[in-house]
């Protein structure tokens, strides 16, 4: 299966933070969900392959190019969605599809009009008048409608209903029915990657802390409840991290099964996204 | 990049409608008397120096350019778009405002010479060139905010070194130039004036591809 997207050793120093060494690959047909908390690099990193920021070092390929030779072919196969809309609020959805058809050149207009309809966007109505969700939905439309092979969303979920949320993941579970389409959707929301994504990347302070399969991690990593004393004969190297409190410890397992094996009357649970990305941001790393 | 000068346009409807509504307001007031004819080719610098900035307003406040960027058309078709949407603003308000002047006169509405009309509107138009080459790099390079305190300034500077000039051209007796003269100058304005935005366009897409969006 070829790579929709590349990443290698992209840094980007900004003096006060800075984007170190980032890898990963987003293989076609799939979706990879970038976690991190705020300020982790998420945007940043997706910025590095809109080409919106320069780079220090490293290379991006997208789609099988090089997203600084090839930057104009690419961004036709690239749908984009940012965190917030980017439409003008005098303007109707009628008017974004003229202007989207004159910047696409496979710009479906018929295909935009269904998405409106789908989503219910309403064509006389400023997108002024638009909620929130209403103008992240017409987003998502425009990036939809000259038909990407990759779409990339920069929490385009965030700030929305559930509802809202849901139906959004449902139309990117849609779009990657195609082998040929892939998605890269960042977002703090772990709970909306648990649905959809295949794949994960966690930024932490600009850097890689953890990638993989979605299935894989969850079914690897587990959480360990015991008291102090059980956590004391555990040994540290099966651990990602502690939280030790006055009443119990808790402990981010990196190895379930092994973990079992060693220690069997100590009880692992299944581990969500975001009780790794909290392990590693606020627990006691060792 | 033609959507994005599409977008422009249709961003700045209402102030063109506002533009038109002017243009038969003043029409008014120059067949009346109240005011010269020349007030019409005014406009077209004015029209010229204000859309283009309040295009960047508008951009600013949809945060337009970073998913702009992302489109095939990229940076390069941000800056080049900006440039063919003030130049077609500029020429069209000069057709506009000529084809005006032009029905005026052949109405028998006024009564100065066709030339002593015309003349005034390409060089107004040369001059929006010349002020939007200055000030379309300083709105890529420190945005729009700075970049208004500096083209005020640009703004009072050109009209009060045009209305200074004046009083110094009748106090001093200028010798008048002859027809060709007039002529002559007219032409080598507006070439400096295309050869100065054509350097502003390259400028400004230096500027922008530096960027950090």
């Amino acid at each position: 299966m070829k790579n929709a997207l590349e990443l290698s050793h992209i840094t980007k120093d900004y003096g006060s933070f800075r984007l170190d060494d980032i890898s990963f690959s987003l293989p076609g047909g799939a979706i990879l969900g970038l976690i991190g908390e705020n300020g982790a690099g998420k945007t940043t990193t997706i910025k590095c392959i809109l080409n919106l920021i320069h780079r220090d070092a490293g290379e991006i390929r997208v789609l099988g190019q090089d997203n600084l030779a090839q930057e104009r072919a690419i961004k036709e196969d690239l749908g984009v969605v940012l965190d917030e809309s980017v439409f003008h609020d005098s303007l109707r959805p009628r008017d974004v599809d003229r202007i989207m058809a004159r910047l696409y050149k496979g710009w479906d207009s018929a295909l935009f009009a269904r998405y409106c309809g789908k989503f219910s966007l309403p064509n006389e109505k400023t997108i002024k008048e638009f909620s929130k969700g209403m103008k992240m939905k017409l987003s998502i439309a425009a990036a939809l409608a000259h038909r990407p092979r990759l779409l990339i969303l920069d929490e385009a979920t965030s700030g929305l209903d559930p509802v809202a949320r849901e139906e959004i993941l449902d139309e990117f579970l849609d779009f990657i029915q195609d082998e040929e389409h892939s998605v890269l959707l960042s977002s703090h929301i772990t709970s909306d990657l648990e649905k959809c994504a295949d794949y994960i990347v966690y930024l932490h302070r600009g850097r890689v802390a953890l990638q993989g399969g979605k299935d894989e991690l969850l079914e690897s990593y587990g959480r360990l409840v015991c008291s102090r004393s059980d956590l004391e004969r555990v040994d540290p190297a099966l651990l990602h991290g502690t939280r030790i409190s006055q009443f119990s410890c808790e402990a981010l397992v990196k190895n379930r099964r092994d973990f079992a094996r060693r220690y069997p009357s100590l009880t692992v649970d299944p581990v969500t996204l975001e009780e790794i990305m909290v392990f590693t941001v606020r627990g006691d790393c060792k | 990049m033609i959507g994005f000068v599409y977008k422009d346009f249709l961003l700045q409807r209402k102030q063109l409608t506002y533009v038109l509504v002017l243009c038969v307001v003043y029409s008014v007031l120059s067949l009346t008397g109240t005011l010269s004819p020349s007030i019409l080719s005014g406009m077209v610098m004015v029209l010229g120096m204000v859309l283009p900035m309040s295009a960047f307003s508008y951009d600013d406040l949809a945060r337009w350019d970073k998913f702009a960027a992302s489109t095939p058309a990229g940076r390069r078709g941000i800056v080049a778009g900006r440039y063919l949407f003030t130049l077609l603003l500029l020429l069209l308000s000069a057709a506009l405002v000529a084809v005006l002047l032009l029905l005026f006169r052949l109405l028998g509405l006024v009564e100065e010479p066709l030339a002593e009309l015309l003349l005034p509107v390409p060089i107004c138009a040369a001059m929006g060139l010349v002020v939007n080459a200055i000030i379309l790099p300083l709105l890529y390079q420190f945005g729009v905010e700075k970049a208004r305190l500096v083209s005020m300034i640009l703004f009072a500077a050109i009209f009060g070194g045009i209305v200074g000039l004046g009083f110094l051209a009748k106090s001093v007796q200028l010798p008048a130039l002859s027809d060709g003269g007039v002529l002559l100058a007219a032409l080598v304005l507006i070439l400096v004036a295309a050869a100065l935005f054509a350097l502003s366009h390259r400028v400004s897409q230096g500027i922008f591809a530096r960027k950090e969006l």
